[in-house]
């Protein structure tokens, strides 16, 4: 007998799965991907010890290896009791394990994160590895979908703190985008929880969105191979004070109300945070989404910007002889 | 009266086999083949006679016979034991009546048109193949009244070129060869017929981009003939005729016979490219590139794996590769040729050429005799070796194209010292 | 101590031996006694504050042009053109001029609120430049400002709708260039003169042209009457660029450029002795002489290759003159010979030259044989103003491996041309007339021009003109030690020393010949008497 008749044998029913009659109509897998995923296991004992584990002893040095911080009003935290709602930009992948990392240590180990659910939970396996190493809860882009509002809710009940991205993702050029409506407005108010707000300069550098380029006609895309992906460089993180809605409020003034907090915060990052109430109470707080003009403008202001604060001594950002 | 004799023996077929992969054209002396004494081989039948071979050529199916190289095929249609040699300028042992009913008087010099059609194997009928004229594909080739062997050279009855007994030939198979040319000359028309034969098959239109690859006494023969049969309007003018050649040698001898130009093989594909203005696909510094339009003709005059796959590469899509070289068991990815649409076609040996818009029909050795009279192919012949040093010709024959020769022959009935020593 | 300036020696007994560059090589030869030494000046001082001296420069313009600032309106066309790879040689120690002078020119626009700003880089029928290679010309910071938007893009002589066709001159030359650059209201233009060739008109002109446009210029005829390219009065070349010139700022492109000049520091300290003159090595340069040619000797050709093109230069600004462009480039050029002219009196017999490792067209490359012989005879042999070093019918003696090797990337139809043209013939007329039509509008050239890395099919056929004045000129051009077939394959003699190179050049001279080396790089400029 030939191997290769004993394999053929070895791959027969009932030593493999059985094949479904054709006339017999076959009912579709259960999804569990997505928004319907189930993480309530990343959020038992055994997990969440793991999980420190993991964040204190790799992603924590890992982050401030890369993407060394100056933490800005963090002293804003010691008068907010968990749980406590996180709102910052956001222009990088690294930004949640940066901003998680540098957490306080009564908020570090018992914080969930708002994940675009078509991103983080799209396949069963990056789900399960967002579940446990942030951990991640699907949400929608978008809009505020009710199934995720109220697990958003419950757990926030049970003492979890949440940070969530009001932008609805990464920035496409580094300026900020306009902040979604609903999500952490909405869940102050029904949780009557406080909302702080978070500013993050310097990830961009650090880990850029890597932008899709625009090949020239007939372009081959291959001018790419001298493209960056790491770079260390530092990042300033600043904590506003903490944010309730006002009597009568509803969730999108307060919604506004974060957004102009996070650019007040903004402002403060790149001068100090005299500056910045002055200019905060003349209504002169720069708009963090950028000028309104073209796109390489855009860029060359942001630059500008960023590197006349990082080092107002060396303006050019090469080498001087 | 010594001949070089092949029998059959697995044990050395295999020996040489594995000696030829290791250092090739060595394999002569573990080889199939050995001298011996032997009688000339008896007639039989009536219009046969006896023929003293005066030069006979080693050609490269003769090599990939002694290497054990050749493919099986052939296994049924030849008869061991046997005396090689198929390329035979001689002289008639007696008065004799050749093809076309010459009169050849006693030590006139013929040609020998080797193929042993239904005419020689006394079939009566003859196929329809022979019946054409195109004896080359004689649909008869094992039967009759001598015993198999496509050709004289690889058939017990009919002897062969490397011989001094010498052999028998058919009338049929008996070409004169005119004062004009000498023996070196008339030894080269037998592989010139060939190649004759190979241009008439790829029917070649005017303008057209032709590629010969390889530049042995084919390719080289293939260039002659392709020129003279455009000279003489039996064949549409090409814009261009690219042969690759590896050695400087070839290179010279491939211009002198009206190529374009002649190059080193991986240049051979750049020029392709080139003259048919294409453009290529993957890497060329892999080697793999793909033409996405290349020549309208190949001859691939080597017959190797490589070779054809390098033919596939650099043919246009609907563009004909003629096999000239003799193949054997080959390795080639055919997707580019269902999916370009390319005839691979074999061009064997000779018959009847023309009719069909190659001008008046025409006996291919007869073609092939004006091809060798106008480019004078036999300085083509680089040396001469006596039957006795054959061990060392077979060497040589092997490694032509690197030791500055292109056709190597055994002079079995000259001096022993008169023998010729490698010539440009 | 201030720089000295370039001088002739004259070899005796007591002169050491003289340093011949070979690719990626060096040797020393004895020259025989009574020949001469050509050595360029040593570098000038840099310009103290380069950052201050652009701005300057660019608020206080040459000519008939205003200030930058004034030039700058919110709702105008910008465009600002950039030389390519092939300048500085060296690539030059970051931060390179070209991202220097592009920022300040950003900055002000930026502060005009341009928005219509457009960066390209002007290759005529150069390969295109990589990422990498972007970068280091204008830094990660203008790189990254423009590239994601399309707005940093590298002219593409073969792409019809981004051409426009300007006329033709009184002596009927096309113009055709950059559509972009010539409809915008301003077109910036930003050089680097390395040598006296570059620059002036020839940088719109040539730099933003097509094939159709450059035929003009670029044929054997225009080169023989380039006498030569450094000295623009007497180049036919840079006649037919001035013509071109005008007649692009007739047709209102206006054109703001902005020149600058490098010193003569060309390599780093490491290969300090490189540009020290023999007598004057240290022990220190001596060892790493000895050193760096052990080395390099027991390396593989590839991996010295690798080690030469990281080399940086650290070529420092000398000076930048910025407005309208024949006001600008007569102070530049006079700036250039301040820097590498040196005066030599006479001609010679025999011309001796060590070819370096790099020319303008293998940055990062290899140089083929066909850019030896560009290199030798198109740029050194023209390296002069007067008359050619070397006597008519006089010899040219080069030093260069000249491997038979090519970069199937960079150099496709170099290898064609190699293979199949000057298998042929090496006469440039009989080149020009023969084939190169056939190779410009090679489709598959044109293709790997357009989308991958390569130069233009009819480059390597600009690359023979270049040769063909010195072709004509020279009794005969012999190779030391380089790839015998390849230098045949030229329709040079090969020579295996240059004792051997001395005995041929005898046969062509006559016995008792006279002797000039051109000791460059760094570069220098022959003011022949």
């Amino acid at each position: 007998m030939t191997a290769r008749s004993v394999l053929g044998r070895l791959r027969r029913f009932p030593l493999v799965a059985p094949p479904w009659p054709s006339s017999l109509p076959r009912p579709a897998p259960e999804r569990r991907v997505g928004l319907d995923y189930d993480h309530e296991w990343s959020r038992r004992y055994p997990v969440r010890l793991a999980r420190a584990v993991v964040v204190d002893n790799v992603t924590r040095p890992v982050a401030r290896l890369l993407a060394p911080p100056t933490i800005r009003g963090v002293e804003h935290l010691r008068h907010v009791g968990a749980p406590a709602i996180f709102v910052a930009n956001h222009t990088s992948h690294i930004d949640t394990p940066l901003l998680l990392s540098n957490l306080p240590v009564e908020f570090r180990h018992r914080t969930v994160v708002a994940a675009a659910s078509d991103y983080f939970f799209d396949r069963t396996w990056k789900a399960a590895l967002w579940s446990f190493l942030l951990p991640a809860i699907p949400i929608e882009r978008t809009r505020v979908n009710r199934r995720s509002a109220d697990m958003a809710a419950e757990l926030i009940g049970q003492g979890w703190s949440l940070i969530i991205f009001p932008e609805g993702g990464r920035s496409p050029d580094g300026w900020g985008q306009t902040f979604r409506p609903g999500g952490a407005a909405y869940l102050a108010l029904r949780t009557g929880r406080p909302v702080v707000p978070v500013h993050l300069r310097g990830a961009r550098t650090v880990v850029p969105r890597r932008p899709r380029h625009d090949t020239p006609p007939g372009g081959s895309g291959t001018e790419s191979a001298g493209g960056r992906r790491l770079v260390r460089a530092p990042v300033t993180l600043t904590f506003g004070a903490p944010m309730v809605p006002d009597d009568g409020e509803d969730a999108r003034r307060f919604g506004v109300r974060l957004e102009r907090a996070v650019e007040v915060l903004a402002d403060e990052s790149v001068s100090d945070w005299w500056q910045a109430r002055r200019r905060a109470g003349a209504g002169r707080t720069p708009s963090h989404r950028g000028p309104d003009a073209s796109p390489w403008r855009r860029a060359w202001e942001l630059d500008r910007s960023a590197s006349t604060v990082a080092s107002p001594s060396d303006a050019p950002s090469w080498p001087k002889r | 009266m010594k001949s070089l004799v092949i029998e059959r023996n697995v044990a050395r077929f295999a020996a040489a086999r594995v000696m030829a992969a290791v250092a090739p054209g060595r394999s002569a002396g573990i080889g199939p083949l050995r001298l011996a004494e032997q009688d000339p081989p008896a007639a039989p039948a009536a219009d046969w006679y006896p023929v003293l071979p005066s030069l006979s050529g080693i050609c490269g199916s003769d090599l990939a016979t002694l290497d054990g190289r050749s493919s099986r095929y052939f296994e049924d249609l030849v008869s061991f034991p046997f005396v090689p040699g198929h390329e035979i300028v001689g002289v008639a042992a007696q008065g004799a009546v050749g093809a076309g009913g010459a009169e050849i008087a006693a030590g006139a010099r013929v040609v020998i048109e080797p193929v042993l059609g239904c005419a020689a194997r006394g079939i009566e009928p003859p196929c329809r193949a022979c019946a054409t004229g195109n004896t080359g594909d004689c649909t008869r080739v094992a039967h009759g009244h001598v015993r198999p062997g496509l050709q004289t050279g690889f058939c017990t009855d009919t002897g062969g070129g490397w011989s001094e007994a010498g052999l028998v030939a058919h009338s049929s198979q008996l070409h004169p060869v005119p004062a004009g040319l000498s023996d070196e000359d008339a030894v080269t028309v037998e592989p010139v017929a060939c190649a004759t034969h190979a241009v008439h098959m790829a029917a070649l239109r005017a303008g057209e981009v032709v590629a010969v690859l390889g530049a042995g006494t084919l390719g080289l023969a293939l260039t002659a003939a392709l020129t003279h049969l455009v000279e003489v309007g039996r064949c549409a003018e090409p814009e261009v005729v690219l042969v690759g050649a590896r050695y400087p040698h070839q290179q010279r001898w491939a211009l002198e016979f009206g190529a374009t130009s002649a190059l080193p093989a991986d240049a051979l594909a750049r020029a392709v490219r080139r003259r048919s203005r294409s453009l290529a696909l993957g890497s060329p510094r892999l080697g793999t590139q793909q033409l996405t339009g290349g020549a309208d003709v190949v001859f691939d005059c080597v017959g190797s794996s490589e070779s054809i796959a390098q033919s596939l590469s650099m043919v246009r899509p609907r563009g004909r590769i003629v096999l000239v070289g003799m193949p054997g068991r080959v390795h080639v990815d055919l997707a580019a040729l269902w999916h370009r649409e390319i005839s691979l076609a074999g061009a064997y040996a000779y018959g009847t050429e023309g009719g069909a818009g190659g001008g008046a029909p025409a006996r291919t050795f007869d073609l092939a005799f004006d091809v060798v009279a106008r480019h004078r192919t036999g300085r083509l012949v680089s040396a001469t070796y006596p039957l006795e040093r054959f061990e060392e010709a077979i060497t040589h024959a092997g490694q032509a194209g690197r030791r500055g020769s292109v056709k190597i022959a055994f002079a079995p009935h000259a001096e022993r010292s008169a023998s010729k020593g490698p010539r440009r | 101590m201030s720089p000295r300036p370039g001088f002739v020696l004259e070899v005796d007994r007591s002169t050491p031996p003289t340093m011949f560059w070979h690719g990626e090589k060096f040797a020393l030869e004895r020259l025989p006694e009574g020949s001469r030494v050509v050595y360029a000046p040593e570098p000038s001082e840099p310009l103290a504050d380069p950052v201050a001296a652009i701005r300057h420069a660019l608020l206080h313009p040459l000519g008939d042009r205003a200030p930058l600032p004034d030039l700058l309106r919110a709702d105008m066309r910008l465009t600002i053109c950039f030389d390519d790879v092939s300048l500085p040689l060296p690539p030059m120690q970051p931060p390179d001029i070209r991202q220097m002078v592009i920022e300040e020119v950003l900055t002000m626009a930026a502060d005009a609120g341009v928005d219509d700003v457009v960066l390209v880089a002007a290759l005529a029928l150069h390969r295109r430049m990589t990422e990498a290679e972007l970068r280091h010309a204008l830094g990660d910071r203008v790189y990254d400002a423009f590239a994601p938007h399309g707005l940093l893009l590298q002219h593409d002589a073969e792409d019809p709708q981004n051409l426009v066709h300007l006329g033709q001159t009184d002596q009927g030359e096309d113009v055709e260039i950059n559509k972009r650059a010539a409809t915008s209201d301003l077109l910036v233009y930003v050089n680097i003169n390395l040598v006296a060739m570059d620059g002036g008109h020839k940088s719109v002109a040539t730099g933003l042209a097509s094939y159709r446009s450059l035929r003009h210029h670029h044929n054997p005829q225009t080169m023989r009457h380039s006498r030569s390219f450094m000295d623009a009065p007497a180049s036919e070349l840079h006649s037919s660029n001035w013509r071109m010139g005008r007649l692009i700022a007739a047709n209102g492109v206006k054109v703001f450029q902005i020149e600058t000049t490098l010193n003569n520091d060309t390599f780093p300290s490491s290969f300090a002795f490189l540009q020290r003159r023999e007598w004057e090595w240290s022990l220190r340069d001596r060892a790493t002489y000895g050193a760096t040619s052990a080395a390099l000797s027991a390396t593989p050709e590839s991996t010295a290759r690798r080690i030469f093109h990281s080399i940086r230069s650290p070529h420092a600004l000398s000076s930048v003159q910025a407005g309208e462009v024949e006001a600008v480039h007569e102070v530049t050029t006079a700036n250039v010979w301040a820097q590498q002219g040196v005066e030599v009196q006479g001609q010679t017999d025999i011309l001796t030259m060590g070819l370096p490792y790099i020319c303008p067209y293998n940055v990062d490359s290899i140089m083929n044989p066909i850019l030896v012989a560009c290199l030798g005879l198109g740029y050194f042999f023209n390296l002069y103003r007067g008359k050619p070093l070397v006597r008519e019918g006089g010899v040219l003696i080069m030093r260069h491996p000249t491997p038979w090797a090519f970069h199937p990337g960079h150099h496709p139809s170099y290898i064609d041309f190699f293979e199949q043209v000057l298998a042929e013939t090496t006469d440039p007329v009989a080149i020009h007339k023969q084939f190169e039509e056939s190779f410009a509008t090679d489709p598959w050239y044109i293709h790997l021009y357009r989308t991958a890395h390569a130069y233009h099919g009819v480059h390597p056929f600009y690359m023979w003109y270049w040769c063909a004045h010195a072709l004509e000129h020279l009794g005969r051009v012999v190779v030391v030690g380089g790839d015998t077939a390849a230098v045949r394959r030229l329709g040079f003699s090969p020579a295996s020393t240059l004792a051997d190179a001395l005995e041929m050049a005898g046969d062509v001279v006559g016995p008792s010949p006279t002797l000039t080396h051109l000791h460059a790089p760094p570069i220098l400029l022959a003011d022949v008497r």
